[in-house]
Formats: C-alpha cells, structure tokens, sequence
C-alpha cells in the first residue's frame, strides 16, 4: 500500500547516479550529458510523484526507517530518512523544478564549452536537496545542508572567469556559513538536552509538542530554537545576513531559479517547518523569528524598486518572499509558511527562467537597456506577466491565496506585522509592475545590431508548464477549503480566514501595479519623481541600505587589519630589522646577520611573555 | 609500590617497537657509509619503511596480545594489565600503544612521501640521513607516549627534538632551511628549558620524578608551596605548548615549515606535535588532575583552564594570521597552530562523570589531523616541483591540469575546514560535543569562530584550484607514484572516516580505559 513511500530512499539515488555517470564520462560528452542529467531528475520526479499521490490519502501515517550509523560510550546518531505529507510535498516541488531547469539549461547553456560539468553539479545539488528533504535527524540534515551549501558555490561560481563570480561564491558560502555555525551549535545543545541524546524529528516532536514539561527548560528550549534560526537566517538570505544572496546572481540563471530561488534558499523556511514544536514551545523565539521575518519582507522590498539588475530585482524580491514566509512561521501558521513556499517555488522559478530567456536575448542584464520585448517575445511575455500578477498577489494567480492566508493569520495575530506585509505587499506589486513595463513595454533601448527572437522551444516549454502551475497551485488552500492546512498538520492548525484581508490585499496589488503603470508604462507620472524630490531615498535604496559597506567597514576590515596586524610583526618590524642590521654590517657575515635578525629572539620574548600573561591572568584571579 | 626492577631480557620483548627502530637505525648508518656513492639512496628510504612497519607490527601484536577476544572477562582483565617497566618510568598500555600507531603509521607515510620528493631535491645533500633519522625522531615520540616518569618524557623529547634539528637543515643547499634550522634549535631549546625548569620544581616540591607518586605527594606539596607548583607546572605547560605550536607559543612555526624540507614539515606537524600533546595528556592527568576538582586545591583547575585559554588563542590566532598567507606551508603551519587548539580542548576539558571520552576524541582528530595534513602537505610537494615555488598561486588552475590530484586535494580541505562528509567534519563534531556537554560554551563559540573565519583561506585554495585558470598552462602536474599513494591513502581514509566514523571511535574507546590506561600507578 506505501510501497512507493518505503523505498522513497531511492529518489536521491537517481540524481546521485546521474552525477557519477557524468563525472566518469568527462567534458566530450555534450548531448549525452543533457539528457543523463535530465532523465536522472525526471525519474526522481516521478517517484516523488507517485510518492504523493500515495499519501494524499487522509490516513497516510509517517513513515521512517533507520540504522544505527555511530555509537561509541552514550554518543548514538543514526542514518535514516522520513517520509511525512511536509516531506513529500518538498519532494514534489524540489524534483519539478529540478527538472524543469535541467531541460531549459539545455537551450540555456548550449554554447558553454562545460555544460556536462554544470550537469553534473545541478544533479550533485538535486541528490543533496533530496537528501536534505528527506533525511530523518538533525545530523543527517546537517550534512545534506552544508553539501547543498557547497554545490551552491559551486555553481555561483561557475563562470569563474568573471572576477564577480568568483568573489560572490566565496562571500555566498561564507556569510551562509555564519548562520551554519548558530545551526550546528543549535543541534549539539539539543544533543545534550534531548531525552536518550535523540535527534530524530519524531522524537523532537514528541519530547516539545506533547509537553514533556521540564524535560527542557524554557530558557534552553529559547535558546536551541534562536540558534537554529541562525541557520535560517544564513541559508534563507533574512537579514542581515542576506547580503551573498543578491551576489549569488553571478551564476548561470537557470541556477538562481532552482537554488537560489525555489528549493535551497527554502530549505530555511523547511528547518523551521521541521522543528515547528521547539518553537512553538517558545513564545519569544517565535516573536523574535516573526519580526525578523516581517522586517526582512519590507526591507527587501523596498530595495528591489531601486535596482536595475533584472535578476537583483529577482533576489530582492526572493529575500522579501523568504521574509513573507518565516513571518508566517513566526505568527505560528506552518500552512502559510509552507504554501507560500510552494506557490513562490514555481512563480518565482517561472519569474527567473523567463529573466533567463530575456537576458539570453538581449545580452544585458540592465533592464533600462531593454524595453519593448513584448511584440518580439510573445511566450516570454506572457508567462513573464503571469508570474509578476502572481508574486503581486492578484486573483486567481497562486501568490494571491498564499500571500491571502499569510495575511489572514497575521491579522489575526499581529496587527503591526499586518501592517508590515501589507505594505510589503503593496511594494512587491509595485516593483514587479515596474519591471515589467520597462522591459517589455515601450520603446526598445536596445541597440540595433541586436536581433531580438523568441528562445527556442526547450526553454519555453519549460515556461509554458511553470506558468500553468503558477496558475492552479494556488487552489490547493483557499478562504473556503482549507485542505493544504489539514492534510500537513493533520487539522492541528486553525484556519485564518478574513475578508478583510483579502480585499486590503487585492486593493494594494492593484494599487501597486496601478502606480507602477502610471510611472513605467503610460509615463503619466514623471519617472524621476523621487529622485528629483528626495535624491537620498532613491540613493539608500540603490545601495542597498549601504549593507554591504557597513560589513565592510565594521567586520571585513577589522578581522582583515587583525590578520595584517599579526603579519606585520612578521614582515615589517622583524623585515625592517633585518634590513637595517644587513645594511649596517657587512656583505660577508651576510648569513651571520640573518640568523642574528632578532627574529629568533622575538620568538623566545614572546614565548615568555605569553607564559608571563597567562600566569599572571590565571594564577593572579585566585590571589587578587 | 614501584621499586626498581632492571630490565630483564624478556622485558626486552616488550620494548620490541623501539629497539627495532633504534637497531634498524644502526644498521642504516652502516649501510649508508659501506655502500658506493653511485648507488641511489632511496634504497635506504625503502628499509627505513620496513623498520618502521616491522615496529608497527610488533606494538599490534602487543596490543592484541593486551586485548584478547573471546576470553572471560577475568582473563582479560589479567591480560590488559599494564606492563610497567624500570620502576613504572617506561609504561606499556593501551595508550601509548595507541598513539604509537599513530606515529608510525604518520611516519611511514611521510616516508612514502619524501621518496616522492626528495630524490629530485638537489638541495637535499645527504638523501640517506634523510630516511634513517626519522627512525630515531619517531621513537623518540614513542618514548614520549610511554614515558610514567619525568625523565624519560624529558629523554624522548630530546631525542626527538635533536633528530628534527638536523632534519630541519637537511636541505643544506637551501638557507632558508639552514635558517630554519637555526631558528628551531634556539626555539626548541628554549622550549627544553621550561620543560626541565618546570619539571625541577616539581621535584623539588615532591621529592619524586615518578607520575606514580604525584596523586599522593602533590596534595601536600601544595599546600606547603603553593607559588612553587604553579610555576613549575606553568613552565611545563609552556615548553610543551612550544612544541605544540599553541599560541602564544607558535611564533616559530611558519618559518620552521616553510625552511624545512616537506615531509618534514609535516613530520613536525603531525608526530612532534602528537607527541608533544600525548604526553601533556598523560602528565596533567597524572598529576593536575589530582589537584582539580575540590574546594581548595585549585591549581589542577587552574592548569586546565589555562590549557583551555591557550587552546582559544591558538584557534582564534591561529585562523586569523593565516588570513593573509600567500605561502601554503606557511598556511599550513598557522593551519596547525589552530589544530592545535582543537586537541587541547578534549586534554583541556577535565575528564568528568558526564564526559570520559576525551581520549576518544583526541585520538580521533589526531587521526583525523594528521591524514588530511600529510595529504595536504604531500599535494604541496607536487604542486612545489611542477610550478618551482611553494607560493599558494601555484594551485591556479589545479584542476584543469591534474583533476584527480586536485579532487585529492578538494577532501583535504573539505576536512581541515570541518565540513562534511570528511573526518574532520567528525573529529571536530566529536570535540564540539565533548566541550558541550561540560557546558563550555564559550569555547564551542570560539571553535565556531574560528572555523568561519578558517573558511575563508581554505577556500580561497579551492577558488584557486577549480575557478581559476592558469596562465601558463605549460606547467605539468607530475604525481610520482609513491606521492600519489601517499595522496590517495590519506584521502580514502579521510573520506571513510567521514562515512563510517564509527567502529574507529568504537574501537578506541574499548580498548582504552582511564582507569587503567591513563593514570600511572
């Protein structure tokens, strides 16, 4: 009856094969590479499918299945993966878009010279997301979470001949890294307060949800879930560690729609899904990750009106989505949070491959050089503007249900933190409708050696069925049908319903899009009106807020400068020393005078010093 | 209780690991001065590998015979007891026969390593001295590990320490390695020097030399001179934290590394670091130990907590200079001074009755440490003589022109920056947990620190391995094939440490017990 479910360890497998089967075969292999990478995915997908529909079923249970990995003295940590409806559903959108891209890339990425490598990267990340999905403790999720985070650089990094990509691969594994570290210790703490040192899902569930008061003090239980939004924080791109996600926008496009758009920067919001009950178990933590959320939706998206990168538009806009949904985690609506997740998943993956399929055009990525596609793209347009209706949340499109359930709960809820994503709400529409006009209404600012045309079919298709879903995914949950929400937490959930919030929502999407008409399409309103009236709005937007310089100054340099400080003993004072003593004796003792430098001796004074210090720090508090 | 017995000729079996070495060494010089000139002298590399495993082969079959299976558990028991030789001042258990494994196990690698290596060094004059005076540096360190008695740590520390001098400076057509050498005589004798001033005082205090009679007679001492203990005991700390290239100690490492001829680097890296920590280990829980726990007598939980504080300098010291190296055996070296600070920890976290697996935890990251360091090292030999430089840009575009070596590679750093699927990733996990659970929290926050701020010189390697193409693209990668079994060997066990953790971790902690392998009665 589960069979499909039982042997659901075999889905990651696919991609894995697909990964090593490229690696052995080597660069020669054009053609055969695509459609390895491809049929790996698509077999992923259909057992993900088949998984599904095997649960859809009210009465599916949770299934897991796992083996004894280490044990040594009362350390214990197993191997093993879950199936639940919340892992089946990641299954589902994780493999679709997977393989979605793996057929646009192969319009994509046709001329690059390493296109059977880049295969085999998204397959290596594919296996690691699945992985990641399905894996049944923390330590597992762990791994697969810093491998998705290596294949991210991989591939961010992938045109590496770009200074940018380069630079943006590192800082995009780095900053990420910082949050990894909060995680890592978020999970050694549970470790050691867990009844049985347990990390298993099931049993995190049981020991926060079912109240087995006292077995974890509210103040450790706080400070578990805070670390572990850490990671959140770093892998989900909320500030303020949000700043690598924009600059991952470096590598190929179709990587920014499956990584760094649908599935690993949601892999945050997944955490928090999966260990929901600690915090739930802590009213603070969850304030803490709701306000982090909500600041996160505005301040992203009000940096995305100012920018002029198709694809920074894109991020920004993803940050701000991001926010959207840990808000609702926040607010303590699991439902919303995922199925805004599951609907941004296809829009947004829509949003950036027919980015792609513009810039594979036009050969630019600002969007003021572009201007009047519509009439020569016409698929691209089309499913261009679907995606931008549904990000604004404009009815029937899927964004709108989600954005609508995020929104009823948080009126519900949190007034101020209503008022937030409605304005959010209302900036996205803008910035979307904004981006919109410019590049495919108009005037084309094109220059005219370049001959716009519609991609080819591979890479439309692709956009033609994102588009459909992006359609009908939203009808899953509605005001009226609540059926998303009972069958993930089994009815646990209250519905938010509020017609309230549905006629604010839709009146400031319109809105939105309304204005950004007036400004961008029917050039009613002057386009520099805020830049003429209040230049330093439109110049701290540009920038961003001035994030990346504040890092700069307060943390870069700093650690940077500590480092040159501790070289500079090494190569000026001790150089300088060496000079001046080779200088002053003669070209004979040359030898001599580089053993008498006084390096040897700086060696010896700092040992004593150092011994001096720590006695003196140490044995000098006891006798103070 | 432990009155003096001398050696009898079947204590000499048990000494069986350090004689061959000692006899194999013999032989050699022989050998080297009777044979032709003409003759190539690897031949000599080659016997100094088999003494080496022909040791290694008697400390296993010591331990099996310490370890039966199958028997009753009073049998064992009877056959585990430790073997305590000349007045319990040479100590066969467990632990030093775990940790001679490591060692020579290290060391034959490196062998491997400098057969690949050295035999085109022009700078290296003597190539025989080479092999044969690694034999005595690493029964030095077995001596060290096996040491119940200040004197004879003291003797396998310098016997060590003198070998390694030499190695140092083998590269006699090199000032750079004369320099080096220089510099590590003066620094190691400054580190001999606290070590025995330490060592004097503690003595003076107790009247003994024997870690035996420290549980009983340091109580007293310290009340009597209070002043007298700590200082003999930070002096000690001191010396070997210059060993153990610790910070503040570390000062002399990169220069060291970066002169010495690279098996030996790596040879200071892994074995006379190792050594250096195993006996700090079983010194402080012979005797500070002891002093540690209670109301009053502070000075044991003085001493590990200033353990702790030079294990967070090293980490944080450690990371942040090698920010700005552009010298790979210069990064290696500060890489090792943080490393460092991760073995102190599981040393410096006293054993208590919530976390008795310190020795596990060390043994692992050592093991962990010293595969993907002479990994690394050993890469950086071939990188040296294809590009003629040590510089770290010699790695640009690695994996366009030598893709297996550069994956090889990939592992080492993926380990030695901690991240998964690699020992490191365990080892460092297992440490984490382990100052965890005493609720040092502030260290494992310090840990991570230093691990984020490590990633950015470790992958700035992997940038220029993989993202960077190389400009002359005339450079040919050679992996002589000794160097690539070197290479491979530590990256398959890296990688199977990382998947299976596991029955190593398993097997250390139940052959080795506190009670009986550690403390020295």
């Amino acid at each position: 009856m589960d069979h499909f479910t039982q042997t659901a360890w075999l889905i990651p497998l696919f991609p894995l094969a697909a990964f090593l089967l490229l690696t052995a075969l080597g660069r020669s292999y054009r053609k055969a590479g695509v459609l390895i990478g491809s049929i790996g995915s698509l077999a992923a997908l259909v057992m993900s499918l088949l998984v599904l529909f095997e649960r859809l079923g009210s009465d599916a249970v949770d299934y897991s299945n796992s083996f004894k990995w280490i044990d040594f003295g009362d350390v214990t940590f197993r191997i093993g993966f879950e199936v639940t409806n919340l892992n089946a559903l990641m299954l589902v959108i994780v493999t679709v878009v997977s393989f979605l891209v793996n057929v646009y890339s192969a319009g994509y990425m046709k001329k690059d010279e390493r296109i059977t490598v880049f295969y085999g990267y998204v397959a290596l990340f594919t296996f690691a997301m699945l992985g990641l999905v399905l894996s049944d403790n923390m330590l597992i999720f762990y791994i697969f979470w810093e491998l998705v985070g290596v294949c991210s650089f991989l591939l961010v990094g992938f045109w590496y001949a770009k200074p940018a990509a380069r630079a943006a691969a590192k800082k995009a594994f780095i900053v990420t890294r910082i949050g990894d570290a909060g995680l890592l210790l978020g999970i050694i703490v549970l470790f050691w307060y867990m009844p049985g040192h347990a990390l298993d899902f099931s049993n995190i569930h049981n020991v926060f949800n079912e109240g087995q008061s006292g077995a974890i003090t509210m103040s450790i239980t706080t400070s578990i879930a805070l670390l572990l939004f850490m990671g959140v924080i770093g892998k989900s791109g909320q500030f303020p560690l949000h700043v690598w996600l924009p600059d991952a926008m470096e590598g190929p496009t179709p990587i920014s729609a499956l990584i760094h758009a649908a599935t690993m920067v949601a892999a945050g919001v997944f955490l928090l899904a999966r260990t929901f009950d600690i915090f739930e178990a802590s009213a603070a933590a969850m304030h803490t990750v709701a306000y982090f959320g909500g600041f996160t939706a505005i301040f992203a998206a009000t940096v995305a009106i100012a920018q002029k990168d198709i694809k920074r538009i894109l991020a920004y806009s993803t940050i701000s989505q991001l926010g959207y949904m840990v808000m609702a985690m926040g607010l303590g609506s699991m439902t919303g949070g995922i199925f805004h997740l599951f609907t941004h998943a296809f829009f947004k993956a829509l949003l950036f491959l027919a980015a792609g399929s513009v810039i594979h055009a036009v050969h630019t990525q600002n969007i003021h050089e572009m201007g009047g596609l519509s009439s020569k793209m016409r698929v691209t347009t089309w499913t261009f503007a679907i995606g931008t209706l549904s990000l604004s949340g404009i009815p029937p499109f899927s964004g709108f249900w989600s954005k609508d359930t995020i929104l009823a709960t948080a009126l519900d809820e949190n007034p101020f933190l209503f008022a937030v994503g409605l304005a959010a709400a209302f900036c996205t529409a803008l910035y979307m409708s904004r981006l919109f006009f410019i590049v495919f209404t108009g005037k084309s600012r094109l220059p005219h050696s370049v001959e716009v045309k519609e991609s080819s079919k591979v890479m439309t298709i692709p956009l033609l069925v994102l588009a459909v879903i992006s359609i009908g995914a939203g009808f899953v949950e509605t005001p009226w049908n609540g059926w998303l929400g009972r069958w993930l937490t089994g009815g646990a959930e209250e519905a938010h319903a509020s017609g309230a919030a549905i006629v604010a929502s839709i009146a400031v999407g319109v809105l939105g899009i309304y204005i950004g008409w007036l400004m961008y399409g029917k050039s009613s309103i002057e386009r520099g009106v805020t830049s003429a009236r209040m230049p330093w709005v439109a110049n701290v937007l540009e920038k961003q807020y001035y994030m990346n310089e504040f890092y700069a100054v307060a943390i870069v340099k700093p650690v940077r400068g500590l480092g040159k400080g501790l070289n500079a003993i090494d190569e000026y004072v001790i150089g300088v020393a060496v000079r001046f003593i080779g200088l002053a004796a003669g070209a004979g003792s040359r030898m001599l005078n580089r053993l008498n430098n006084g390096q040897t001796q700086t060696y010896g004074l700092t040992a004593m010093i150092g011994l001096v210090v720590i006695i003196v720090a140490i044995v000098g508090r006891r006798f103070w | 209780m432990n009155e003096f017995i001398p050696l009898t000729w079947h204590d000499t079996l048990y000494l069986a690991p350090e004689l061959v070495l000692a006899a194999v060494f013999l032989v050699l010089i022989v050998t080297d001065l009777l044979l032709p000139q003409r003759v190539n002298r690897s031949i000599i590399g080659w016997l100094s590998l088999g003494g080496l495993l022909l040791s290694l082969g008697f400390v296993i079959w010591r331990m099996m015979d310490m370890n039966p299976s199958g028997v009753s558990a009073e049998e064992a028991a009877q056959a585990g007891q430790v073997i305590s030789l000349l007045g319990a001042s040479y100590l066969v258990d467990d632990y030093g026969n775990l940790l001679k494994i490591i060692f020579l196990i290290g060391t034959s690698l490196i062998v491997l390593m400098a057969l690949g290596s050295t035999q085109k060094d022009e700078a290296v004059t003597d190539k025989a001295e080479f092999y044969y005076l690694l034999l005595p540096a690493t029964a030095g360190a077995m001596i060290m590990a096996s040491s119940g008695n200040l004197v004879t740590l003291y003797i396998g520390l310098e016997l060590l320490s003198i070998t390694s001098y030499v190695l140092v400076g083998l590269r006699k057509g090199s000032t750079l390695s004369a320099e080096a050498a220089f510099k590590y005589v003066v620094t190691g004798g400054i580190a001999s020097a606290f070590v025995l001033f330490g060592m004097s005082y503690l003595y003076g205090v107790t009247g003994s030399v024997s870690l035996a009679d420290f549980p009983s007679a340091l109580p007293q001492a310290f009340t009597d001179y209070k002043a007298l203990v700590y200082v003999g005991f930070f002096f000690l700390i001191a010396g070997f934290g210059i060993k153990i290239a610790a910070a503040p100690f570390h000062a002399w490492a990169p220069d060291v590394y970066q002169g010495a001829p690279t098996p030996i680097s790596a040879f200071l890296a892994v074995i006379a670091k190792g050594a250096a920590l195993a006996a700090v280990f079983r010194f402080l829980y012979s005797s500070a130990f002891f002093l540690s726990g209670g109301s009053k007598d502070q000075v044991g939980d003085d001493v590990f907590f200033a353990l702790l504080v030079i294990a967070a300098a090293a980490m944080l010291i450690g990371t942040v200079s090698a920010l700005r190296q552009k010298q790979s055996k210069r990064l290696l070296a500060l890489s090792g001074v943080a490393n460092a600070g991760y073995l102190l920890v599981p040393i410096a976290i006293s054993v208590t009755i919530v976390h008795s697996n310190n020795f596990s935890e060390f043994a692992f990251y050592l093991v962990a440490y010293l595969l993907m360091n002479v990994g690394a090292f050993a890469v950086v030999t071939v990188i040296a003589r294809s590009s003629g430089h040590e510089e770290l840009k010699g790695f640009s575009g690695l994996y366009y022109r030598a893709p297996w070596t550069a994956a090889a590679m990939l592992i080492f750093i993926l380990s030695l920056s901690g991240l998964p699927i690699t020992g490191g990733f365990f080892g460092k996990l297992f440490i984490l947990l382990g100052a965890a659970s005493v609720k040092a929290y502030w260290l494992v926050a310090i840990m991570a620190v230093s691990t984020v701020i490590s990633y950015y010189f470790y992958f700035g390697i992997i940038r220029q391995m993989f993202m960077r193409s190389n400009g002359d693209e005339e450079d040919v990668v050679t992996v002589p094939a000794v160097t690539g079994v070197v290479i491979w060997i530590c990256a398959a066990a890296t990688v199977a440490l990382g998947i299976l953790p596991g029955p190593l971790m398993k097997w250390i902690d139940t052959v080795f017990s506190i009670q009986a392998d550690l403390f020295v009665r």
